[in-house]
């Protein structure tokens, strides 16, 4: 119940940052992708049926306030949870480096991978202008992540949670 | 069983089935009134308060930054009259902004009044959380009779559609997002053709026979035909007219009429335009 109230908060404040800045600042890059990096913090860190229906739920509610096709969002960042909770049950460290590259690859492929779900694979091949922007994103979404990793973890130490990946 | 296959592997197997169930959700689409569209309503409704909140912060930052902008010039002048200017310029960059405003609003029931159809107006609170789509968050619901598939105008031409609701909130699908298509044609050549966005900027005109004489900076309007937007409005101008290259149709792009990114107030028309069928009728 901690983990998904501590979630649910920090997806509400992300995409509320992520509905409203855009409307402000017209340059949309400049904004990190704060849901995938949710994604990547639990796939690497909470290795439980809660978290991956977490995971599913951001991505839903993600879905209410972007694009026309409900279900798109919620897949995608369910992928994500998955190749994360793969790498961390693979990988011997899964540190904030691991998590941004993580987080870089996942904002990247995220967008591509909707683009070739709602618009087809094929429009994927005309997307090349928006790869700078994609890019720019995915680069400062990396920046942030160790710094939004670690606030979730001072948050999750607050509450009781365990920081380290921990099985049900 | 604890040992068991399945519950080794339980996480994974929640997670496929999520994904399938994702995926099915994305194929068979989700309709208002859907046991699975109730979520997406609450979620909506949830952080339409703090949309609506950040967008009166963010009115309140212009405002100042306006002020100090304005103050910068009068550096010069004694502190008495700087703090005189400071609330005269702070109250002109509130009239301003109201000005603007009632601007916009007029228009707006000056478009209203034109088509004559019943509309309402409504505020812009958000945009697309992924930037990836292009949609908007209006901070009017079903509470003020809007639905989902009725059009939204602004002064400059057609906007897009509604395409999720919640009791005081909703989303459009801008014309320019890769998954919006209306049916439009050339104001001069009256050739017809299906407007379509993309997925990085613009507009294009799909469908429109090689042998059409379209030409640059050629007004592109609503013809009506596809049941939501009412006949004559503008969507926007064509920008560039490719013939070469092989297939039956025209290569054609388009500036849309409206900045989507400036838009602060938007009409939603609330009352179906005539059909062709009333009109045969009438």
């Amino acid at each position: 119940m901690r983990l998904i109230l501590l979630f649910a908060f920090f997806a509400v404040i992300g995409l509320a940052l992520e509905t409203a800045i855009p409307h402000l600042i017209s340059f949309r890059p400049l904004l990190p992708n704060l849901i995938v990096i949710l994604a990547v913090d639990l796939g690497f860190r909470h290795h439980s049926t809660t978290a991956a229906l977490l995971a599913f739920a951001i991505g839903y509610a993600t879905d209410a306030f972007a694009g026309s096709h409900p279900g798109l969002n919620a897949f995608m960042i369910t992928l994500i949870f998955l190749v994360c909770f793969e790498i961390s049950s693979r990988l011997m460290v899964t540190n904030a480096f691991v998590g941004a590259t993580v987080v870089f690859f996942g904002v990247i492929l995220t967008a591509l991978g909707a683009i070739a779900i709602s618009a087809g694979v094929e429009a994927v091949g005309r997307s090349g202008s928006i790869m700078p922007s994609l890019t720019l994103q995915a680069g400062l979404s990396a920046i942030i992540a160790p710094m939004v990793f670690a606030i979730l973890a001072r948050c999750k130490r607050a509450i009781g949670l365990p920081v380290s990946p921990a099985r049900e | 069983m604890r040992g068991g296959f399945l519950w080794r592997n339980r996480v994974l197997l929640t997670a496929g089935m999520l994904l399938v169930l994702s995926l099915h959700l994305v194929t068979t689409g989700v309709h208002p009134g859907d046991l699975a569209a109730r979520p997406q309503s609450m979620f909506l409704e949830i952080l339409r308060p703090i949309d609506a909140a950040l967008a009166r912060v963010s009115e309140s930052a212009r405002s100042i930054v306006n002020g100090y902008l304005e103050l910068v010039h009068v550096r010069e002048e004694n502190v008495r009259l700087r703090t005189e200017l400071a609330r005269v310029t702070s109250d002109q960059a509130r009239l301003a902004e109201l000005e603007a405003e009632n601007q916009h609003l007029s228009e707006l029931l000056e478009l209203r009044d034109v088509l004559g159809l019943h509309a309402v107006a409504a505020n812009v609170i958000g945009s697309d959380a992924t930037g990836l789509s292009h949609t908007l968050i209006l901070s009017a619901g079903s509470s003020n009779g809007l639905r989902p598939g009725m059009a939204v105008l602004s002064n400059q031409g057609v906007v897009g559609k509604i395409i999720a609701i919640s009791p005081h909130a909703s989303r459009v699908l801008l014309i320019d997002d890769h998954n919006s298509a209306l049916d439009g044609f050339d104001q001069r050549s009256r050739a017809r053709g299906i407007v379509a966005g993309v997925v990085d900027e613009g507009l294009i005109l799909k469908y429109v026979d090689r042998s059409q004489d379209l030409r640059s900076g050629d007004a592109i309007v609503t013809s009506g035909l596809d049941g939501i937007f009412p006949r004559g409005l503008l969507v926007g101008t064509i920008k560039t007219v490719h013939r070469e290259g092989p297939g039956l149709f025209l290569s054609i792009g388009i500036t849309p009429g409206v900045d989507f990114r400036s838009l602060e107030q938007v009409l939603v028309v609330t009352q179906q335009p005539p059909q062709l069928d009333d009109k045969i009728k009438g």
